[in-house]
């Protein structure tokens, strides 16, 4: 079945990240200055307003900072509540959203947060591969 | 009129274009409004020598809040007057006053404007059709407007500090209970009152008082948020008139003077929010209480914006009246109830009262009429709305949990 669901819009500025989630991988960018991570794309450094930054391939892996469980949604999303979206704490530094995957959204007292969490993509069309993440066991 | 005089306050001291400008379509791919502003902030600030981490005030047609956020600023005095082609040279003027005032040393007057690679994009140019980068990035994972969002906050609150869903709920119910003491209250019951003071009015069939159970029964919207913890959606305006010392002295209404004011940000998309529990009303409301010379301990109630539950809670403590991860307490423990030590939303609030969606006008006609004297005028309360307070603190919030405004108002005794 087609990717009923929105798709990220892309640009110069995060152009990198798709290209490497099209081969699974996490890229992120970074300073070159200052060294720090950064999420969501930027054109300036947020930390030290540099703007030589790079990308490198960040680990796929972190901890769950909070989340909601969504009972109300429209579009694709619709078909799917309730659902679980999130913020992650990448291990990296920086923070990215998501919906979550390998909890159960009927039982929200049971999901940890502090949870560690791993990075999947999904192929929305040709052009994007949407990262996902996903709670894995200790 | 015996203004200050600004004259001299404030001067240009560098000027800067973007990088990009001109026909960008020359050079292959599209520049997006946002990357002319930040060329330009990054310009100046080289040629200044002012580091961009200096920058106070941010001043633009609507960009503004955007702009701090990606640039990894805080700002505390934000503008975004926008009124057309001499948007700019306003901003330079509000810029001025800001900084003889003291509010702020360094503003930056920001502009971008990919008018001709996003033509035809929905009429006038103007950057229509770019979305903020931020958004690109959890345009895909299933939001939907304001309650989808501060869940987030309300789960790590309780995280972290051991705070229940229950123990918010206490926030819907004593907000309904202010409600019950106003006839204008979309929630405001019961029959037999309803049908003195409602006139043609039909009595809502869903107000009147609730129970803690009713809040954690209803219906969930995005867990732990059920819809008694989120604010109504109704029709709604309202309108207050400023004016100097000596005009306010020689109306026939009561004065309620602005002891103290201040606004702050922490973000525009909560996926930058650093601590989900914690709004930028801790900055705001500490200016607004030192230009007042007053504190939390001095207020006598407060006027809150309860978009959510959570919203409040979090609010009382950025704001100084409860301990950090104890707002709900106010509630609980019946401080902010009709008789209690702090009342607060004394309308009924947003959950109970109207919301219409930027509820900050509300909080502001509220706090008026209980400092003035006029919460029972016979139009807007019945017996026991009044309060006697003479200070009060009013915290309105925008955005998700992203933007604050904080004001310290006082009557004369």
């Amino acid at each position: 079945m087609a990717y009923n669901k929105p798709i990220p819009r892309k640009g110069q500025h995060n152009q990198p990240f798709w290209d490497g989630a099209k081969e699974g991988k996490l890229m992120l960018p970074r300073c070159t200055l200052c060294g720090k991570v950064h999420w969501y794309p930027r054109l300036i450094c947020p930390s030290c307003h540099s703007t030589d930054l790079e990308w490198i391939e960040g680990s796929g892996e972190g901890r769950l900072h909070t989340f909601a469980v969504q009972h109300r949604a429209f579009g694709g999303w619709a078909e799917e509540v309730p659902y679980v979206t999130a913020y992650i704490d990448l291990n990296e530094g920086d923070r990215m959203m998501t919906v979550l995957r390998g909890v159960d959204p009927n039982k929200p007292e049971d999901i940890k947060i502090g949870a560690k969490v791993k990075v999947e993509f999904d192929q929305a069309d040709d052009d994007t591969h949407i990262p996902f993440w996903r709670v894995v066991e200790e | 009129m015996a203004a200050t005089n600004l004259s001299m306050g404030a001067a240009i001291v560098g000027a800067a274009e973007s990088n990009e400008i001109g026909y960008p379509e020359e050079r292959g791919d599209k520049v997006t409004s946002l990357q002319h502003h930040i060329q330009a902030i990054k310009n100046v600030s080289d040629y200044t020598g002012i580091p961009i981490s200096d920058i106070e005030g941010v001043f633009s047609t609507g960009w503004s809040v955007e702009l701090a956020e990606h640039l990894g600023i805080r700002p505390h005095y934000i503008d975004t007057t926008s009124v057309g082609g001499c948007s700019f040279e306003i901003h330079v003027h509000h810029a001025l006053a800001a900084i003889a005032s003291g509010i702020i040393d360094v503003a930056v007057v920001s502009h971008g404007e990919a008018g001709w690679s996003y033509r035809g994009a929905g009429g006038g140019g103007g950057g229509r059709g770019e979305m903020s980068p931020g958004a690109e990035m959890t345009m895909a994972y299933g939001t939907f407007g304001a309650p989808s969002q501060y869940a987030h906050a309300m789960v790590r609150h309780m995280h972290q500090y051991g705070s229940t869903v229950e123990d918010f709920a206490h926030i819907s119910v004593v907000t309904r209970e202010w409600a019950q003491k106003n006839p204008r209250a979309l929630m405001f019951a019961d029959a037999s009152q309803a049908e003195v003071k409602l006139g043609e009015r039909t009595p809502n069939p869903f107000g009147g008082p609730i129970t803690v159970q009713d809040v954690l029964d209803a219906r969930i919207i995005a867990w732990p948020l059920t819809l008694f913890h989120c604010c109504l959606v109704t029709d709604h305006g309202g309108a207050v008139i400023v004016a100097r010392p000596e005009i306010a002295r020689s109306l026939r209404t009561n004065p309620v003077w602005i002891a103290g004011a201040a606004e702050s940000m922490a973000h525009q998309n909560m996926l930058e929010m650093d601590d989900f529990t914690a709004t930028s009303a801790a900055r705001s409301s500490a200016i607004a209480y030192e230009m007042a010379g007053l504190g939390p301990q001095d207020m006598d109630m407060a006027m809150i914006y309860d978009s959510f539950t959570v919203t409040a809670a979090i609010t009382a403590e950025m704001l100084g009246l409860a301990p950090r991860g104890q707002g709900y307490r106010l509630w609980k423990d019946g401080d902010a109830a009709p008789g209690g030590r702090l009342p607060i939303n004394t309308n009924g609030g947003g959950l109970s009262f109207n919301h219409s969606g930027m509820y900050g006008m509300q909080l502001l006609v509220e706090a008026y009429r209980q400092l003035s004297g006029t919460a029972e005028d016979g139009i807007n309360g019945i017996e026991g709305k009044q309060t006697d307070s003479h200070t009060c603190v009013v915290n309105g919030t925008g955005g998700t949990l992203s933007t604050t405004g904080t004001l310290v108002l006082v009557s004369d005794d």
